[in-house]
């Protein structure tokens, strides 16, 4: 039995280390797909805290059979945050009209800033900057694949569209967003 | 495939990149990227973003967020970290002015509880403990309290009348009247102060007042108590 499995028996058996150990394993994973899809630190936290409550409270509803933990808990999280960003949508439309009156100064200014502290290097900030100028369908398409890593077929299985829809999400963001990069000042090597 | 064109170089892109393209087709897009510059540029823009993607570390995780997450939902109590600190857990929280001030109130609670109904802590016996002689014991430290303060009161009474009628010169009286003999022994002489007043002692008869308030005083058993202050008197009386 892989040891996310032998974890969930154990937290499902009522036992706190095992949930505790199950909390450490998947944080990083949580958090950075949270936060890779807001771009604020805060926001991302709250999310990650409330993928966690969600998942300690419909522990019993998973099963193996039906895919790994780590894709459940993936399908878990992008759920969430396709509910948040229609709860918050109102808010960005205003945001993004207060921030098109800067554009035509200074087109970096377009997007909204990434929170500095959690970005160690110029890379990941400019990449959080142009994620953000993308649409949510693309933005998490290119996120699952290429900074969470999860293949196709995982990909298939937490989006629920056919594979075709996946293979053209992820192809369309990359291409968007490397001309965005691009319209921001970063060069694609080195 | 000769057919090979930029609209499906595009749309093939990722399957390139991901490498899921037949060796046929990777063949046909790689003479097309190669020969067309636009299309090479965007192969080597978007090859260049997914392989820095791919390379960049995972962001850290804020080192609130696990013991929040654990807090949310084991409760606070689970979240302490494992081993001895778990057990001692409690000792800081000993040290807070709340719960100090409980601590000092509840104990000098239970010394005025155990003073009052005479327990002493130092002597403390299992039969102490039984309702019946708690209760007894309670009960008889009520009546002793009572009876010390009842004979406090009247031996502040005698007192009184004892300095009132050594006083000679205060007041002229017109008559000598005895004290009344006290009924009781429980009794302190009673003495109204009203007619005190009116039978001040005249000093040609002072021998006779003192000898009557002795008599009077002997009579009860609060004497005792009053030995000094009717031997002080004593050398007045021949005068």
């Amino acid at each position: 039995m892989e040891p996310d499995a032998q974890l969930v028996q154990g937290c499902l058996r009522g036992e706190g280390p095992a949930w505790e150990e199950l909390v450490r394993r998947h944080t990083r994973r949580v958090f950075n797909l949270c936060y890779r899809f807001t771009g604020n630190s805060t926001e991302a936290e709250d999310l990650s805290q409330e993928v966690f409550l969600r998942i300690y409270r419909t522990l019993a509803s998973y099963r193996p059979a039906f895919g790994a933990f780590p894709t459940w808990l993936t399908s878990v999280t992008r759920n969430l945050l396709v509910d948040h960003y229609r709860r918050t949508r109102r808010d960005r439309l205003t945001d993004s009209i207060e921030d098109a009156m800067p554009k035509l100064e200074n087109k970096q200014s377009a997007a909204r800033t990434p929170d500095k502290l959690a970005l160690a290097s110029e890379l990941s900030a400019q990449l959080q900057q142009g994620l953000g100028r993308l649409s949510p369908e693309l933005r998490e398409a290119v996120i699952l694949r290429d900074l969470q890593g999860l293949d196709y077929s995982e990909i298939q299985g937490v989006l629920e569209v056919p594979e075709g829809t996946v293979k053209s999400r992820i192809n369309r963001g990359r291409i968007e967003l490397a001309r965005i990069l691009e319209e921001m000042g970063l060069r694609p090597q080195n | 495939m000769t057919d090979w064109n930029c609209a499906r170089t595009e749309e093939r892109l990722s399957d390139y990149l991901d490498g899921i393209l037949s060796p046929a087709e990777a063949a046909a897009f790689s003479a097309h990227a190669s020969g067309c510059e636009a299309c090479g540029k965007l192969v080597a823009q978007v090859g260049g973003l997914v392989h820095r993607m791919r390379a960049l570390d995972a962001l850290e995780v804020p080192p609130q967020l696990i013991p929040k997450i654990l807090e949310s939902t084991l409760g606070p109590r689970r979240t302490q970290s494992a081993g001895w600190q778990r057990w001692f857990a409690w000792v800081p929280q000993l040290w807070q002015p709340r719960f100090a001030m409980g601590v000092i109130t509840v104990a000098a609670t239970i010394l005025i509880v155990l003073y009052s109904t005479g327990i002493s802590p130092t002597k403390l016996k299992k039969a102490d403990l039984s309702p019946t002689n708690v209760f007894r014991t309670a009960n008889r430290q009520v009546h002793l309290t009572y009876a010390r303060s009842a004979k406090f009161v009247n031996d502040l009474r005698v007192v009184y009348e004892i300095q009132t009628r050594l006083q000679p010169d205060a007041e002229p009286s017109p008559s000598i009247t005895p004290a009344p003999a006290p009924q009781q022994n429980s009794q302190p002489p009673s003495v109204n102060p009203q007619e005190k007043s009116q039978t001040s002692p005249h000093p040609g008869h002072s021998q006779s007042r003192n000898g009557t308030m002795l008599a009077s005083l002997l009579n009860g058993d609060w004497t005792e108590n009053f030995g000094a202050i009717v031997i002080c008197d004593v050398p007045r009386s021949p005068r």
